[in-house]
Order: C-alpha cells, then structure tokens, then sequence
C-alpha cells in the first residue's frame, strides 16, 4: 500500500489540471466557435490535456498511476510552452461555420498523439526499470514504487495500439476534408501511421523484446513530433 | 496481583531444550487448565510456537516467577541446566514483551508476520477455554492492537530477508502477480525446494523439477505437486517458462545463452526471470545479456536478503517507541508497577 501513495497523489493532482485545461479549451473553443487548435498555445494545451486524459484513463486500467511521476513533467512542459507570451493568439475572430471533417481530423490526430506520447513515457518507464533489474540495483522508491516489466511492456502496446486507432481515424477524417487530399502534412501523418503500425504488428505478431518495442515507441514520437513541429 | 510472563526461545535455549517445552495444540488446551488449576494462578495463556513457548499468568499472593519456573519445569519433567534458558518479565515489561512478540521484533526472522496470528490462536484457546479475565484480554487485546500499529507505521516486515523470498521479490518486479506463471526448478536439493514452495505461495501455478537424478526430481515434484521432467529434455519446456531456478551441484554451466536463443522467437521474446542459487554457478552470465532475460546469482539474492534484514533492524528503535506509547496509554490498575 505504502508503494501507491505517491501514484495515487500524482493520480488526484492530474485530475485537478485536467480540469483547469478543460476550462481554458471550453473557454478558446467559445471564443473561435470552433475546436480550439488554431495556435501554438492551444495546440500545447489540447495535447497536456489528451495527454492527461489518457494517463487518468490508464493509470486507473493499468495501475498505472505511478506514470503521472513521469507524465507530469511532460504535462508542465506543454503548458509552460502554451504560456510563452504570443503562444495564444489575440483577438481571435469567431467563425461563422465549420467544417467537420476538418474539426475531426485535427481533433483525433491531437488525441492520438496524446496517447503516443503516454506510450512513449511508458517507454521510459520501461527503460528506466528494465536498466536497473539488468544492473541488480533494487534501491530506491523509485524502482520500488514502479509497475512490473511485464504490466509495463503490455502498457506500452495498448496505449500505442490505442492512439494508433485513433490517428486512423484522425487520417480518414483528413482524407475527408474537402480540400485535405495528399497535404505534406496527411502524408507526414500517414508515414507516421505506417511506421506505427509496422512496429505494433511485429509486436503483436511476432512477438519483440520489451526495450525494443521500448526505443520504436519512443523514437517514433519524437521524430514524428519533430517533423510535425518542421512543418 | 501480578502480571508474570515466563518463556523461553531460539536465543536462550537451545533445540533439545525447546523440543521438550514445545506443545502440540491438544497438549496446549491441558498446560492451560493446569495452569490456571495451579496455586495462586487467577488467568493464564501459554504460547507455543516452533521457536518459543511462553506462559503469561496473573498471580496473587507471594508467588512469582520462581515458583511458576518450577512449576513450568515439573510440568514438563524438566530436569536439565536451567540457567540463562528461560527469560521473565513482570507487569510493564511483561506486557511490552508480549507487543514486541506479537509485532515479530523477537523472532527468528525479523518482522516476520505469523507469529501474529499465532499468539492469536494461543489467546484465543486460552478465551475460550476460560481461563483469561479482565487482565489478560485488556493485555492481549491492546498487544494485538499494538502489533497492527506496528507493522502499518514501521517497515519492520519489509523486503525479503531470505535467498527464496528475494527470488519471489524480483520474480514480481518482473511480472507482478504470479498467479498463473510456470516455474522450472533444475536440480531437486533443498534451495530448490525452498525456493520453488515460495513461488508457489505466491500463486506460480506450474512447477516442474528437473534433476539428473530422475528419482530426485519425481521425489520434489510429488513434494510440492509439480510435475518431473526428465533432464534430457528440459530444454524443450523453456519456451513455455516465466521463471527459471537453478540449484544443481554440477561443476560447469547447465544453462548456456544457446539454450535461451533457441526458444526466443517460440517465446515471443516475453520476459524470463533466471535464478542461479548455485555454487559454483549453473548458469552462464552471458545468458543475462539477452534482452528480455533477468539473471540473478546467490550474491545478489544474498545482499538483497542482507540489505532488508539491516533495514529491519534500523526500524527497531521507532518500533519500541510505538510500543511504549502504545502501552502508556493503558493503566493496568490490578498490575503491580
């Protein structure tokens, strides 16, 4: 029991952001008429809040609740990001319609890359535990207080598999907007797509150590954030 | 009225002595009649444990702890060398024993935590048979009370502090809950045994022993239901394995990095815990630089088991401070102080 006490502490602090970033998206999407991912600044604060959402979702399937220790920081990071003077737009002007094809498609592409990234915290979780029981260095509340190997590597393949499914759904809404057909930008998410769903087969197929599944899902994320953030 | 606690354990008295004071639950019930049929006994409970047999008695008049000494000791036809093997305490100190017992401060293995129960079912006996009063249930209850308060606010029963318990600590750091995983034990000694019943405990569903002695390996399997196999072929059973204890006395290594990359695919590359108990040891250090396999030899189980027992015994000093809180909370009004 001991060894939940700082998981179910980070699970109630989540909780407690996740509704402050749920207030100030209710409050730009009020102002824009629409979903509010029209600048930096509500980009950060939709991906902090897909981002807690899946880790409150998680964390309570999985036990995994003691990943807000490391989702936490990421959490912090968007939201400083979104803070950055400029990061939100001034004055921005209400829409008068909208297309849903599009306010899908940027939406469920957010989302899903909200539970990439948690897979790929769950990646460093698994690096972090699987480095030091290959060392035989037990000590420490961290090692301690940490998920198994095994419910980690499981972790890891649902939540990727998860946000997988969601980008599919984000990309055929992509395809669906009227003027969306083979932008840089689909086709960036689409290699992303593939890539993806090349490692969760071997995974699922084939069968892949945990560190390996470990590095694919966490190099895929940072690399399709840093041709995203490129574009 | 006096609150007397009279005993003896691993510390002070060896096995042949223990053995002649220990008591089997019938014999118990008796020892606790004769008790309270003895002189000047007004409540007794007697505990007896594989390492320790104790008597709390309330008694009135001029008796004390030297009369229920020979009168324990007559009992038991005990005519041996009585020095240094029985300790006693009265009143506070009686009672502060009676919560470090109960808590596993003065047990073989520190922390443990089926003494608790134990003193329980001792109490209980003693309850029911009627020979507790007013002194003994307000003692025993608060000790049981006091042992709760022990073991949530300290970590006195934390970590493994044994070569078997440490393998069941990293086996669950690997899988978590063992319910439902496959064991394979090579060699059939009694590390292997050992080991193999902690897993086991643990919820390790499928065990398998074997040995390149085949009778051995039936002998241990039948002993903890698990299933033989012979060591021609252990190799093949490793594709289906989650946990692998080595405990043989052979000379060379039994398990080499082939055997695992020959089943790695068949595996789905799934996690594999090895543990070599093993001296000179069975297994290959090379097999623990496969990805997905977790290896772990005697030194390491060994510093693990160390490290929680100094972690045990640094919690001692908080331990008495809860005690003795604990205990002056309570007036013992009929107590001698």
């Amino acid at each position: 029991m001991r060894a939940d006490q700082p998981g179910r502490a980070a699970f109630y602090w989540m909780a407690l952001a996740f509704a402050a970033q749920l207030m100030a998206l209710g409050w730009r999407g009020e102002l824009r008429g629409q979903c509010p991912l029209g600048d930096l600044g509500e980009v950060c604060l939709f991906m902090a809040w897909s981002l807690t959402l899946f880790y409150l979702v998680t964390g309570t399937t999985y036990r995994l609740s003691f990943l807000g220790v490391f989702t936490a920081p990421l959490v912090i990071l968007l939201q400083l990001i979104a803070l950055i003077p400029g990061s939100f737009e001034k004055g921005v002007e209400r829409v008068d319609s909208v297309d849903a094809w599009r306010e899908a498609h940027t939406s469920l592409s957010v989302l899903s890359y909200g539970a990439l990234a948690l897979a790929a915290v769950a990646g460093v979780m698994f690096f972090v535990l699987n480095a030091r029981l290959k060392a035989h260095k037990f000590g420490g509340g961290l090692v301690h207080g940490m998920p198994s190997i095994s419910r980690l590597v499981r972790a890891m393949a649902r939540i990727a598999l998860l946000g997988w499914v969601i980008l599919t759904a984000g990309i055929v809404a992509g395809l669906l907007m009227p003027e969306g057909n083979f932008s840089i930008h689909l086709m960036v998410a689409t290699i992303t797509w593939v890539l993806y769903a090349v490692l969760l087969g071997i995974y699922f197929v084939r069968g892949l150590p945990g560190r390996q599944l470990a590095i694919g899902l966490t190099g895929l994320f940072v690399l399709s954030l840093l041709v995203f953030l490129k574009l | 009225m006096k609150l007397l606690c009279l005993g003896l354990n691993h510390e002070t008295a060896p096995v042949e002595v223990r053995e002649k004071f220990a008591l089997s639950d019938h014999a118990l019930d008796h020892e606790t009649q004769d008790l309270i049929a003895a002189q000047d006994v007004e409540e007794g409970v007697v505990l007896s444990t594989c390492n320790r047999t104790e008597y709390y008695a309330v008694v009135n008049g001029g008796s004390g702890v030297g009369e229920l000494e020979d009168w324990i000791c007559k009992q038991r036809d005990y005519h041996g060398s009585r020095e240094g093997v029985f300790y006693h305490y009265e009143a506070r100190e009686a009672a502060e024993h009676l919560c470090r017992v109960v808590s596993g401060m003065n047990s073989m293995v520190l922390g443990e935590t089926e003494i608790f129960g134990q003193v329980k079912k001792a109490y209980k006996r003693s309850l029911e048979a009627g020979a507790t009063k007013a002194i003994l249930n307000k003692l025993f209850q608060r000790a049981f009370g006091v042992g709760k308060k022990v073991r949530t606010h300290t970590k006195i029963q934390e970590g493994a502090t044994s070569v078997a318990g440490a393998s069941v600590e990293l086996a669950e750091k690997v899988f978590g809950r063992l319910h439902g995983s496959s064991v394979m034990v090579i060699g059939a000694g009694d590390m292997s045994r050992k080991t193999a019943r902690a897993l086991q405990s643990r919820g390790a569903s499928s065990v398998m022993v074997t040995n390149r002695s085949f009778d051995k390996a039936v002998d241990l399997a039948e002993e903890i239901g698990g299933r033989a196999v012979p060591f021609q072929g252990w190799e093949e059973e490793l594709a289906h394995l989650d946990v692998v204890i080595a405990a043989t006395g052979a000379p060379h290594f039994v398990v080499r990095p082939q055997h695992i990359e020959a089943v790695r695919r068949k595996r789905k590359f799934r996690p594999l815990i090895m543990v070599d108990i093993a001296v000179p040891r069975d297994i290959d250090p090379a097999v623990g630089e496969i990805e997905e396999v977790y290896l772990y030899d005697i030194d390491t189980l060994q510093g693990m088991a160390d490290q929680a027992r100094k972690r045990r015994e640094e919690q001692l000093l908080l331990c008495e401070i809860i005690i003795r809180e604990e205990i002056d909370k309570v007036t013992f009004p009929e107590m001698d102080h």
